[in-house]
């Protein structure tokens, strides 16, 4: 397709709204007579509420009301369902009973009339707890093995005949602590009921998610249920499904009859807003003696609470990578005391690549083998899981392009060979790979008279791009220019969109805009050819679209702003649909992309740095090639703080959270910076869909921190098998 | 000068409110409120000027910085009542009518952003130091400038780029100090 808008390098069409503070996040909006919400975690990780000293906080100025288990209205469970679109983040309801199942759970809401007056009042709440020995602080701190789930698990072959009769093998256990999203916006939410009508606000990934929710919980038609999205301080999968935070809100709201704005600490945040969950994970890996895999297995075990069960799918990609006709997996679950996890971006995969890319690299050290050859000798032409084509596979491309701009074939494999003055130079590589996800979905499309074109549909915008490309589109096929485009997002009163996750809402969202528009073209057309219109009596067939303008053969152009005010029409509307098709049998849709990386251990000072990332990442069809490359860029600074520095502290005496903050949990700052060059292969992808995109919010993140951890090695000949790899382990292993 | 008068509703309980003016992109502002009450919650939820924000409310994410008689501070460790006889300027006195400030151009242009939660901070602390000549031009000093500022999308190549972009472009001191 020769595009004009679409992959071009295009500037945020919201862009002005964030420079200049007037984007409307969820926590800056304010409803009359508005009172603030402040909740009251819990101090235990595990007992129960035996009484809440409440006497004290009442008395304190500007204090309304303090809700808590049996002063709190009685609600329903939502069905938690992913078909239904009510899946929440915890099914538990908030104050349901008196049971603390993690450090942090609510006991209790305050809400006043200012900010600061419930924030002082819910400090002046004391709790009274029978407290139990045993809780569980973290997997990590844990040899219970957990459940086996039974739905996680796939093989095919004998691996286990095949490991046992094979020449080179490796056998080893990794582990990944539990991190933090560590989004800019905490979680809020601002609850109003109007005419028994449920409005919210809440920073959210998924407004119709919470919107059917939130209709369940409080047994309403879904006519009755607004919730609104507009800007996000990011989410990175914590603002998916909802939590009790935004429940206990709306509950507080519903007995007040008052507007409640509820926006959590940090600290809360941290502790009961979701997290990925800690893991182990046993890769036994064998190869013959030219470095081709015989045998792949790969046991995770993952963390959640006792009050909702979450699942991170460690294992999923792993018999897609790689050509190996030998390949088992299985997952376990454990239950621990601390707030229940939730996906974080490329959930699951993440920390499933991690391990399995860290294992190959052992692997490639026993076969004296370059780790990029050994990638390259198990090259999967075809999805070996699914033993369908790819859709869409450069892989190999990736490698040879990120290699030769990264310089690996001046590679002294010996481990730490490689030195400039006091520092020890590193280099490690990975495969990176998330699935192209893609779901129906609905939008509509207003053609203006003054013009102008509005697109609306039920997704959001956190900070991907979402805005930008669907006004691409909409430019791209009415050549209506992008400064006349208005693109509505984030409200679950619009056509059903999909959630933002999974790297799914390019592909998902821009077809079903695209349908809407044409729709609304061919209602233009049917106004054009009608009585008294421009075009009366022409075939509709006939005209074209170019510019903003209907066109005919013989030259006539007339705008759309023009036929409408011609025909006293303020618009005329198009809705549309799209979903997924048969493609979904014909094809396995992946994405895939290569990580290089420069690590620099100064062991004189121990001072380990990452100096330098190159990565090739191929996406499809990048639409914004600028927010595209930005994703990638900004998922390798999240993979440097899972590789290094990013782990959420349970003590393992109580299983309460240490480092609930921004100080003591450590995410990449600007001066950890590597130099990064991101390269995005533009190979579109029209198996997927009409736009030839896969998706880019994900990828970026798999596999770089593997690439690091195999970098330290490389450095240091030290193999840190636990993330992050913080300087003592490098230091004394 | 556009004066407005913004009020709480009483304590009953006696927890005394106090009379503070508070002068914002050239704008006074007469608030009554809590010694408690720092700057960002006074920006924010008192005079609507949300543009500032919270991201810890701690001192640990720089998301709330403005500027203080053009020197760049955390709104969330300073009490509101401190900052009277002083000009505050946030992102919102950044662009005049000429149009968008040079350093919100560059952040534009350069996709230094993601969720944009973060930027009003980042801007604040970038065009302070492009002011402040005890700090270096090279990419290393901004790095380094620049890290009290947390971008957890990670866009910080973008906002270095920015930032050297805007250097140089004529990049006028933020309205601090004086009165539009
Ligand atoms: S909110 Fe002030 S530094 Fe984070
Ligand atoms: S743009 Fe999202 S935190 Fe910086």
């Amino acid at each position: 397709m020769d595009t004009q808008v679409i992959g071009h390098r295009t500037p945020r069409v919201d862009g002005e709204f964030k420079l200049t503070g007037r984007a409307d996040y969820t926590v800056d909006w304010q409803a009359q007579n508005m009172l603030y919400g402040y909740p009251v975690p819990a101090s235990i990780a595990h007992g129960t509420l035996e009484k809440l000293h409440l006497d004290t906080a009442r008395a304190m100025p500007g204090v309304v009301d303090i809700f808590h288990h049996g002063h709190f209205p009685k609600l329903y469970r939502s069905p938690n369902s992913p078909t239904h679109q009510d899946q929440v983040s915890e099914v538990r309801l908030p104050f349901e009973d008196e049971r603390i199942h993690y450090d942090g759970q609510y006991i209790a809401l305050v809400v006043a009339e200012s900010f600061e007056q419930a924030r002082a009042a819910a400090h002046a709440v004391h709790a009274d707890y029978r407290r139990e020995s045993g809780a569980i602080a973290s997997l990590l701190d844990t040899d219970r093995e957990g459940r086996l789930l039974a739905s996680e698990g796939a093989s095919r072959g004998d691996p286990e005949k095949a490991f046992d009769e094979a020449p080179v093998k490796i056998d080893h256990t990794y582990h990944i602590a539990a991190e933090s999203h560590m989004q800019m916006e905490v979680h809020a939410t601002l609850a109003e009921w109007r005419d028994e009508r449920l409005i919210v606000h809440e920073s959210s990934q998924g407004v119709v998610y919470q919107h059917k929710a939130m209709a369940r919980i409080f047994g309403l038609p879904d006519e009755s249920v607004e919730v609104v999205s507009h800007y996000i301080g990011s989410g990175f999968g914590n603002k998916l499904f909802m939590w009790p935070h935004a429940v206990a809100t709306a509950g507080a709201a519903q007995m007040l009859g008052r507007p409640v704005k509820t926006i959590l600490s940090r600290q809360q945040d941290m502790e009961s807003g979701g997290n990925r969950p800690a893991s182990r994970q046993r890769l036994r890996l064998a190869a013959d003696p030219d470095g081709r895999l015989v045998s792949m297995r790969h046991d995770s075990t993952t963390e959640t609470s006792f009050v909702h069960r979450y699942v991170d799918s460690l294992g999923s990609a792993t018999p897609s990578l790689y050509a190996c006709d030998n390949v088992a997996i299985s997952q376990r679950l454990l239950e621990v005391h601390h707030g229940t996890p939730c996906p974080m971006r490329a959930p699951g995969e993440t920390s499933g690549i991690h391990a399995l890319e860290t294992a190959l690299d052992e692997l490639a050290v026993e076969l004296e083998m370059d780790p990029l050859e050994l990638r390259r000798r198990n090259y999967a032409d075809q999805d070996p899981a699914s033993e369908l084509p790819w859709s869409s596979k450069h892989l190999d491309d990736c490698y040879t392009s990120a290699a030769k701009r990264f310089g690996w074939e001046r590679r002294d494999p010996a481990p730490g060979a490689m030195r400039d003055g006091d520092e020890i130079i590193g280099w490690g590589m990975a495969t990176a790979s998330w699935p192209a996800l893609r779901m129906p979905c609905a939008a509509r499309v207003e053609l203006r008279d003054d013009g102008s074109v509005m697109a609306a549909c039920g997704t959001q915008d956190i900070g991907t791009g979402t805005y930008t490309i669907v006004a691409q589109t909409v430019a791209e096929l009415s050549g209506v220019p992008l400064k006349d485009i208005e693109v509505r997002l984030g409200e679950s009163t619009l056509p059903a969109g999909p959630l933002s996750g999974g790297s799914m809402v390019t592909a998902t969202a821009l077809p079903a805009v695209a349908a809407a528009l044409r729709n609304a073209f061919d209602a233009l057309k049917e106004v054009a050819t009608g009585e008294g219109g421009a075009f009366e009596g022409s075939d509709p067939e006939s005209l074209e679209i170019e510019g903003g303008a209907l066109k005919d053969d013989q030259g006539k152009r007339v705008s759309f702003g023009e036929m409408l005010t011609q025909q006293k029409l303020g618009s005329v509307n198009g809705e549309g649909q799209a979903a997924p098709g048969d493609e979904k049998g014909q094809y396995s849709f992946r994405s895939f992309g290569a990580h290089f990386v420069e690590v620099r251990w100064d062991p004189g000072i121990s001072r380990l740095r990452v100096a330098r990332v190159v990565s090739s990442i191929d996406i499809g069809r990048a639409i914004n090639p600028s927010a595209a490359r930005n994703q990638v860029e900004g998922s390798i600074v999240m993979g440097i703080g899972m590789a290094l520095t990013e782990k959420l502290d349970y003590d393992p005496r109580d299983a309460r959270l240490i480092n609930n903050n921004y100080a003591d949990y450590i995410v990449p700052c600007h001066a950890d910076m590597p130099e990064i060059g991101v390269e995005l292969l533009d190979n579109p992808d029209y198996a997927f869909n009409e736009f030839g995109a896969r998706g880019v919010g994900e990828i970026g993140l798999t596999g770089i921190a593997a690439a690091i951890g195999n970098a330290v090695y490389h450095a240091t000949g030290k193999r840190i098998r636990d993330l992050p790899i913080t300087l003592e382990k490098v230091m004394d292993t | 000068m556009n004066m407005k008068e913004y009020s709480r509703q009483g304590d009953e309980a006696g927890s005394a409110e106090t009379a503070v003016t508070l002068s914002v992109n050239g704008e006074m502002h007469q608030l009554r409120i809590s010694p408690n009450v720092v700057l960002l919650d006074a920006l924010r939820d008192r005079l609507g000027l949300t543009g500032t924000k919270k991201g810890c409310d701690h001192g640990q994410c720089g998301a709330c910085t403005v500027h203080l008689d053009g020197q760049a501070i955390n709104s969330c460790l300073k009490l509101a009542v401190m900052c009277e006889g002083h000009e505050v300027t946030t992102v919102e006195g950044l662009a005049n009518d000429a149009g968008l400030h040079p350093v919100q151009q560059a952040f534009l242009e350069h996709d230094a952003y993601q969720c944009g939660f973060c930027t009003p901070g980042q801007m604040m602390s970038a065009t302070a130091l492009l002011e402040d000549e005890r700090i270096g031009t090279d990419d290393a000093a901004v790095r380094e400038a620049m890290s009290g500022n947390i971008c957890r999308c990670g866009a910080y190549k973008n906002i270095l780029a920015a930032i050297q972009t805007a250097r140089g472009q004529g990049q006028a001191a933020p309205t601090a100090g004086k009165t539009s």
